[in-house]
């Protein structure tokens, strides 16, 4: 159950799973505090290293209180996301366009720094 | 096979199978209303629920294992979708593997012909070649060098009238072959199969596999951003993507995924052999190795290595 919305999240997506699992299931204390940090580091680290791929479509992504996504645009406009599955078709809402990891100009902008 | 219970699905109003196998195994349950995986999905949920229930009240001996039975037509994405996605499923099944049957004899003319066997051979962690007995000489062969280029990750055994060593099925070690054929007279790595000289266009979408590996360790978390949006943006045309990636931990992770339906990935505490480098196999429909490849490319800077191609097998 996410406590802000009151969403009731049964699917951890692929990319969180392991974090996820770990912050849940540890029964040490120190030991869970610690995965909690990871976790949290870990959605940090995914939004910095999504973020060098969106730039080239003028959007950012941070995490939001360690339990969303915020998406924005230069425009102001935004969406939360609950994970990566959610954030690409959020994305090419908000640009109108498709995003293709197999785009060529996407890769010319990687290369010449996003 | 003890403690097995067997999910069976026919189309048709008689259920033939389903007394047959009643008869032989009573954990047999009958879905209804034909196709698994797009209209009875919730019909697969309750019958996996049931056997939970009757497990629990011991109606029925502790069950080591389920074997869903699909028709001919199922697609296996969204049966491991179901699996993966329900709330109480996820908890307490894990999929173990996806087997196939290939009939021998007509198998090359349904892969011409038929999307959903070519889906099928590319999502098989086992193909079981039926029909062998009664195969051609020179036809067994052909097939399993036509499906080691849908699908080199598969481990291939063959069926002659119906039998097959279900521990040859159900073998822990068939699920992970990544670079050794099982078969040394199968194609190697680096060899064209030859159902697949130029020239022999096929019927159905053009399906390329592409085995790579990576020169250096891979930022899982970059990884995951990379693959998603990949599968978001081609999930329908990535049949099947198996491997074993290098995130610079003891173990490796494993990466499986049917289209859009990716099994949780499993940090492996070690790794299974002496290779200890990221091999991963993509099946893809229409998108071409060069493609990936130059994508893996322009993500290097990202994902922290680069993709080597170890093999590539494409239609034409």
């Amino acid at each position: 159950m996410c406590i802000l919305c009151g969403e009731f999240v049964t699917r951890i997506h692929w990319t969180e799973k392991h974090a996820e699992d770990k912050a849940r299931a540890s029964i040490d204390a120190g030991a869970k505090d610690e995965n909690r940090r990871n976790r949290r580091r870990e959605r940090v680290r995914r939004a910095a290293v999504t973020n060098e791929v969106l730039r080239h479509y003028g959007l950012k992504v941070s995490d939001w209180s360690g339990t969303k996504y915020v998406l924005r645009d230069g425009k102001g406009r935004s969406e939360l996301v609950q994970d990566l599955g959610s954030l690409w078709p959020a994305a090419q809402k908000l640009t109108g366009r498709p995003l293709d990891p197999l785009d060529p100009a996407l890769h010319g902008a990687l290369a010449n720094g996003g | 096979m003890a403690n097995t219970a067997v999910l069976v699905n026919e189309f048709g109003e008689v259920g033939l199978d389903h007394h047959l196998l009643r008869r032989a195994d009573e954990k047999t349950v009958l879905l209804e209303h034909g196709c698994v995986c797009c209209t009875t999905r919730e019909d697969l949920v309750s019958a996996l629920l049931d056997l939970l229930d009757e497990e629990d009240k011991g109606r029925i001996p502790p069950l080591d294992r389920v074997v869903v039975e699909t028709t001919g037509l199922a697609d296996p994405a969204p049966i491991l979708f179901t699996v993966f996605s329900h709330p109480v499923l996820q908890h307490h099944y894990h999929v173990d593997r996806v087997v196939s049957t290939v009939d021998t004899v007509n198998g090359e003319l349904h892969l011409d012909r038929n999307p959903e066997s070519t889906r099928q051979a590319a999502a098989a962690d086992v193909v079981v070649l039926t029909k062998t007995d009664i195969a051609k000489s020179g036809e067994i062969q052909a097939l399993r060098a036509r499906l080691r280029g849908i699908n080199p990750s598969a481990s291939v055994i063959e069926a002659s009238l119906g039998e097959v060593n279900p521990e040859a099925l159900f073998n822990p070690a068939s699920n992970w072959s990544p670079t050794e054929p099982s078969d040394p007279t199968e194609n190697r790595p680096g060899t064209v199969p030859e159902t697949f000289v130029a020239g022999d266009v096929r019927h159905v979408s053009r399906t390329y596999s592409t085995s790579l590996k990576f020169d250096g360790p891979v930022d899982w978390t970059a990884f995951g951003t990379w693959f998603s949006m990949l599968l978001y943006a081609r999930g329908e045309d990535v049949l099947r993507v198996k491997g074993l990636v290098d995130v610079g931990e003891a173990g490796p992770v494993l990466l499986n995924g049917v289209q859009h339906v990716v099994h949780p990935p499993e940090h492996l505490g070690e790794w299974p052999d002496e290779d200890r480098r990221s091999r991963i196999i993509f099946i893809t429909r229409g998108v071409r190795s060069e493609e990936l490849l130059a994508s893996l490319e322009a993500f290097r800077g990202i994902v922290g290595a680069g993709p080597r191609l170890l093999e590539a097998n494409a239609p034409v």
